[in-house]
């Protein structure tokens, strides 16, 4: 018996597919593109090849979040929210607070001890210090998103980053750089402020440890240090912190038939 | 066309086709018609002096360059955008305007519109911001000077038993709301959100006869209802002005019930009937502004406001609360974080939704309300 789980963000999809036992059998992670209801399929499909599987052999399909809606072979949808919030607990069951960094989305989600969303905030409705605006911040510095990081951890001091809109900010960048600035100390000034801006939402919801961090900003280091810094806690990242909605959609997916199981 | 529906059908066309139904009213009766902001200046004092109040609602999401003209792009999104509706053109059938001192963009929105658009009548009516004894006195006088205005305007004359009986005609309607909101402790309740939200902006534009025809149509035909699916999450919500259902539509498209409110056009107005008594000031200044939760009014230190939403949570059974906040609305974004606190050591989840009164982008509220749905369950 397999079920799936699929999350459909801004800038990229993922799919974890659960076997027997509720282990991950197999997961993929493909960008979205400009068609999520594609991009859901191709992920599905590749995911199905990789596991040697068809759609039929998936009892129970969640598909999560922001194109969620679109996805024409789930059988239910769940927010992100609840999604992130699961998968974070099933990697790191010690996590109380998971801040998720998606492409285009923030949010801290406070979790309680059975795992169960009590409390949640999300960013404004801008891309201001997501995943989108590493990639704006990146392209103007001339490097690729893992070159951003590299960057940073290599910096001497730091520039203040005052703008944190991302067509601001971006000119302020290119502004920085013409006025001969280092560009190693300008991204270490980003990272900051993404800290900075994500900080805030932690506040509102409140620090609770285990502090565990999720989505594909996760992967960049500099974040997360600059985060640590911030919030002064040691933050864990998952193995692949990019597929804990999908996972957590996948859990559900399972609860979901087991519950059709037992009916 | 418009008599041939009833109960909610009928106030969902009058809600949709308020200025044609205000126009028509005016056509009708030869009076003239008074447009009000807020709830400090009464309408009943509106109605005794001969003239129709019509409670302006803003058109959220509508385009509000017109208004950048006059006003600063920043600042209050719903004041923009009635600001930008008086420049269009499309409230021409105002011959008066009062609007209450409630806030300072509203105050703002007073002085601009008059000066940039003069209308036959208006009025800047002072509400204090504090309740002292001092304060309720000069609310009752405001509440003469106000009515004196209004006779000069129409040339009326006011005597204490027309205020009463336009406030008796109120009070009628407050008792057949309260009836209504009763059917919204069932679970699931038999009277959505939405619907008592459109119905209650139908009777800002309906005299108070015919809005009781209303209320009493709509008593009838949702009692007859037999509770339908599944006990779903229980909302109440707080926040700004909601003059436009689509919020509570959002919630029940989330999956929630909206079983209470307190908002601006909301119970907070009707829950309680107005004072009648010898001096009949005095009870429409209790109403109107002593006991009047809105949160403008500065009570001091301690939480006399917070117990009261948690009170109405208590009573309809909600199982957590949705603010719902007009972007830079001062004086309930002040409240947020003290109030945050309060309900939460109350065990009442609470979720915040900014908006720029334009309910947009849609999917990014609906996911915040589901997920709130979704962590209520």
């Amino acid at each position: 018996m397999y079920v799936a789980g699929i999350d459909v963000g801004s800038l990229s999809a993922e799919v974890v597919i659960l076997d027997h036992g509720g282990r991950i059998l197999n997961y993929i992670i493909l960008p979205t593109g400009s068609n999520s209801k594609a991009a859901a399929e191709r992920a599905m499909e590749a995911s199905l090849q990789a596991a040697g599987l068809k759609l039929d052999d998936l009892k129970f399909i969640v598909a999560t979040g922001y194109g969620r809606i679109s996805i024409p072979f789930a059988h239910k949808r769940v927010t992100e929210i609840t999604c992130h919030g699961l998968g974070a607990f099933f990697l790191h069951p010690a996590s109380r607070t998971v801040i998720d960094i998606g492409g285009q989305d923030s949010k801290v989600i406070r979790l309680n001890d059975q795992g169960k969303v009590v409390d949640f905030a999300m960013n404004d409705k801008c891309a201001a210090g997501t995943g989108r605006f590493l990639e704006v911040m990146a392209q103007a510095l001339e490097v690729d998103l893992a070159g951003l990081a590299a960057l940073s951890e290599r910096a001497s001091c730091s520039i203040p980053i005052s703008s944190m809109c991302t067509v601001f900010a971006e000119s302020e960048v290119v502004s920085l750089i013409a006025t001969g600035q280092p560009r190693e100390d300008i991204a270490r000034g980003l990272h900051e402020a993404i800290a900075e801006r994500t900080a805030g939402l932690v506040y509102r919801v409140g620090l609770t440890e285990a502090v565990t961090m999720t989505g594909g900003v996760a992967k960049n280091s500099a974040v997360v240090h600059a985060l640590e810094a911030k919030l002064n806690v040691k933050i864990t990242v998952p193995f692949e912190p990019q597929i804990a909605g999908a996972l957590g959609a996948a859990l559900l997916a399972r609860e979901e038939r087991d519950k059709e199981a037992g009916a | 066309m418009i008599k041939a529906l009833h109960g909610l059908a009928r106030a969902e066309q009058i809600a949709a086709r308020r200025d044609e139904i205000v126009r028509d009213l005016k056509k009708e009766t030869g009076r003239p018609v008074i447009g009000y902001l807020c709830c400090f200046a009464p309408p009943e004092i509106i109605s005794a002096a001969g003239a129709i109040p019509y409670r302006i609602t803003g058109r959220p999401g509508d385009t509000m360059a017109e208004a950048d003209a006059y006003m600063e792009p920043y600042g209050c999104s719903y004041v923009r955008n009635i600001l930008a509706q008086a420049v269009k053109g499309r409230l021409d059938f105002l011959d008066g305007l009062v609007i209450s001192h409630s806030c300072d963009m509203i105050q703002r929105l007073y002085g601009i519109w008059t000066y940039y658009r003069p209308l036959p009548y208006s009025r800047l009516f002072n509400v204090p911001h504090q309740v002292s004894p001092w304060a309720q006195r000069f609310f009752k006088r405001e509440l003469v000077f106000f009515q004196e205005s209004l006779e000069q305007f129409t040339g009326a004359t006011v005597t204490p038993e027309d205020l009463s009986r336009a406030v008796a005609l109120s009070n009628r309607n407050r008792a057949l709301i309260r009836e209504l909101y009763r059917l919204r402790k069932e679970n699931p309740p038999l009277i959505k959100g939405s619907e008592m939200l459109t119905l209650l902006l139908a009777g800002g534009v309906l005299p108070a006869e015919e809005f009781a025809k209303l209320l009493a149509e709509t008593a009838a035909e949702v009692k007859n209802r037999t509770p339908a699916g599944p006990p779903a999450p229980r909302v109440l919500v707080w926040g700004s002005l909601l003059d436009d259902s689509t919020f509570y539509r959002l919630i029940e498209e989330a999956g929630g019930h909206v079983v209470a409110d307190d908002t601006c056009i909301g119970f907070r107005v009707w829950e309680k009937d107005i004072p009648l008594r010898d001096d009949i000031y005095e009870g429409l200044k209790d109403h109107y502004f002593l006991n009047f939760q809105c949160p403008r009014t500065d009570r001091g230190p301690g939480v006399r406001r917070f117990d009261y939403i948690l009170e109405r949570a208590r009573e309809y059974n909600a199982d957590g609360v949705v603010g719902y906040i007009i972007s830079f609305c001062d004086p309930h974004k002040f409240d947020y974080p003290d109030l945050r606190d309060f309900l939460r050591q109350s065990d009442l989840p609470v979720q915040l939704i900014d908006d720029n009164y334009s309910f947009t982008p849609a999917e990014a509220i609906k996911t915040r309300l589901q997920a709130f749905i979704e962590l209520l369950k």
